[in-house]
């Protein structure tokens, strides 16, 4: 009898252990690395965030609510923090900024199946993985929390490498960093740097770290004295790495590749409320990943242009998008700006899209505003959470759009081009804003400027699946061939 | 002996059960912390040394172009004649095309000695060379030569500034004439700045 109850009482203990969930399974410690704001700053009145206890820095960095370009518009804040971590944390947030206190909070994306407790206005989650995460208090996105959990920093580079320019903690402010050939520069935790970065006509760079390019000292680029200053922007560059950072506050678009080749982008974090704050923005490039990436902009989120010549092999994987102003994968409208031979835009992959919120235009685009042939455009497992697309005037709110037109963005007027060969497999809409099917257009513009070849597959939206045209409310007009959905 | 094994079974319950306690109110953790250095003000990152030190020098006296009268042929876009003489390097004018010149009316009659022409100091203006002449009028109708036309090198090493130096000449309007730009980009001359010094 006595072998028997404590063969029980072991056999319960190895049970109790091996279960994950009580933390008794994996005996590691948590790895945290905390970052402490510039002296110069101070952290946000809105929010108070800790990690195992530990108090976070948290930034105020701009948005911005008004889902209608306005020339003048003027952001507000959000707060926003960031740390470093591996193993298991335990996430306590309080708002003090919000007028009323916290009764309810949501922690996006969904997928993360984190269900947060509330508890005397404070909110606790635990996290096992790296990533964006952002929450959302009362049922409102006003000041949502960004929290950007990164991993653990590996291959710091070298300070006494001369070809590093090694910025440490601290806030910082120079009028522009140029980079050269072979040439890093290091962003560490902690720095907010006032600056922009450009790499023009150089190889093998690499921008890295976990600081931030912070571009509030100056005011937004269309307002009298100012001008555009893009806070990462590679013209002609080759074999471009930009790792870990974070872009706040930029005057103008955020990260800029303009025929650029081999650039790859990993775990980037954009925030921006101001004019023609477009995300990550490519024209006339080649072969370029952006992978655990984050885009919250006020202008269109993942962008595919051609400026000087054709497009071809981009690829956006696994990347958080909140778009408080115009597309969210967008393609166009200039698409042959630079009036080269025989534009194209090819090879064009968005797979793992989640779109936290879409506010204003449609969310997966092709625009062919000028004359380039755009083929080869594949879009994998795209989930919008939020499909609020509130258009300008009722126009332009549809989830997908592809038209053959011209636009106040065309260069070439008296000539189109075409689309062909679109797939869109795995398409989820979680909500919309009136609890209905958003509608869907195609549109060409004559015999040989046609919209051909586009599959949808795999299309849930309001947790039903979508199986015909009628269903997807998906508008065709003469000019389009070969347009199913399975 | 029956207490014993209770109290063995008891302890063998209690630690998972402690743990499990402890793991929602604390996770043993291993903490860096990054701190910030003291600063009273944003600085400029120590490893970017300030190039200021490496610019062309400019005369000491008074900038007797800043905000006088100026005029110039047609211009490019939003780059308009009056930011050359703002006193601000991060505005700039730029012509439509060749030949192009800048007017000065210096209100008044000067010993004139030298021109300075300077561009957004910024490296991310690539290295150019403009050609540059200067004429110098007393009654803004008849011109004579001070500095004849020469290629100079703007480097933002040296504060993407050049000196144009010349023989003392008395003169109340000064005209700068720009007869190429050799920066791939753009159509005309540019200048953030056209100073003009005793």
């Amino acid at each position: 009898m006595r072998k028997t109850i404590l063969l029980l009482a072991a056999c319960l203990l190895m049970i109790l252990t091996a279960i994950p969930g009580l933390g008794l399974a994996d005996q590691q410690p948590a790895k945290l690395t905390l970052y402490e704001g510039p002296k110069t700053m101070q952290t946000s009145g809105d929010a108070a965030v800790s990690v195992n206890g530990y108090d976070l820095f948290v930034y105020d960095v701009m948005v911005n609510h008004e889902h209608i370009w306005n020339a003048n518009t003027q952001p507000t804040t959000t707060p926003m923090a960031y740390f470093d971590f591996e193993g298991t944390v335990r996430v306590r947030i309080e708002m003090p900024g919000l007028s009323q206190a916290v009764e309810s909070a949501v922690v996006q994306p969904y997928a993360w199946g984190i269900v947060p407790e509330v508890k005397d206005g404070a909110v606790s989650f635990t996290i096992t993985e790296p990533g964006q995460y952002t929450v959302v208090f009362n049922g409102s996105v006003n000041k949502a929390l960004h929290l950007f959990a990164n991993p653990l920093e590996t291959d710091v580079p070298d300070p006494n490498d001369p070809d590093v320019f090694w910025i440490g903690p601290g806030e910082w402010a120079m009028d522009a960093i140029a980079l050269q050939d072979n040439q890093t520069l290091y962003l560490s935790g902690g720095a907010v740097l006032h600056s922009i970065i450009s790499v023009a006509n150089a190889s093998n760079v690499k921008i890295c770290g976990r600081g931030l390019i912070d571009g509030s000292d100056y005011p937004a680029w269309n307002q009298a004295g100012s001008y555009a200053r893009v806070p990462i922007d590679l013209n002609r560059a080759k074999n471009v790495t930009v790792e870990g950072i974070g872009i706040v506050n930029s005057n103008c678009w955020n990260l800029n590749s303009f025929s650029s080749k081999n650039v790859t982008i990993n775990n980037v974090k954009i925030i921006s409320g101001r004019q023609n704050g477009d995300g990550f923005t490519f024209q006339s490039c080649t072969d370029h990943l952006v992978t655990n990436c984050f885009a919250r902009t006020w202008d269109d989120s993942l962008v595919i242009k051609n400026y000087a010549g054709s497009t071809k092999g981009i690829t956006f994987k696994n990347v958080q998008v909140w778009t408080d102003l115009a597309q969210s994968m967008e393609i166009g409208y200039e698409t042959d700006k630079g009036m080269t031979l025989d534009p194209e835009i090819s090879g064009v992959l968005f797979e793992d899209i989640t779109v936290l919120y879409n506010f204003h235009k449609p969310v997966i685009s092709i625009h062919n505003s000028d004359d380039a042939f755009v083929h080869d455009i594949a879009y994998r497992n795209i989930v919008v959470e939020n499909a609020f697309m509130q258009g300008d005037n009722g126009n332009n709110k549809e989830l997908i759009e592809m038209t053959l037109q011209n636009s106040s963005w065309s260069t070439v007027r008296d000539e189109f081009g075409s689309i062909d060969d679109v797939t869109i497999d795995g398409l989820t809409v979680l909500n919309t804003l009136d609890g209905k099917v958003p509608r869907s257009r195609l549109s060409g513009i004559g015999e040989e400027n046609r919209i051909t070849n586009v599959t949808l597959r795999n299309v849930r939206i309001l947790g039903e699946p979508v199986t015909t045209l009628k269903e997807m409310k998906l508008s065709t007009d003469d000019y389009c061939d070969g347009i199913v959905i399975e | 002996m029956k207490r014993f094994f209770c109290l063995i079974l008891a302890l063998l319950l209690a630690v998972p059960c402690m743990a499990l306690c402890e793991n929602a109110e604390e996770i043993e953790t291993i903490v860096t912390v990054v701190t910030a250095p003291p600063q009273t003000k944003p600085e400029r990152p120590p490893c970017f040394p300030d190039p200021a030190d490496d610019y062309i020098p400019l005369p000491e006296t008074e900038n007797l172009a800043q905000g006088k009268p100026v005029l110039s042929g047609a211009h490019t876009d939003v780059y308009v004649i009056k930011n050359v003489n703002d006193g601000k390097t991060d505005t700039y004018w730029e012509s439509k095309g060749f030949p192009a010149e800048t007017l000065f009316d210096l209100q008044g009659t000067y010993a004139v000695s030298t021109v300075a022409v300077c561009l957004n100091p910024s490296s991310i203006w690539e290295p150019r060379i403009q050609e540059i002449a200067v004429m110098v009028s007393l009654d803004g109708e008849n011109f004579t030569q001070a500095a004849a036309p020469e290629k100079y090198e703007f480097d933002a090493a040296s504060g993407n500034r050049v000196r144009i130096d010349f023989e003392q000449t008395q003169a109340a309007f000064v005209k700068v004439i720009f007869t190429l730009n050799s920066a791939a980009r753009t159509g005309g001359a540019q200048a953030a700045e056209i100073c003009i010094f005793e």
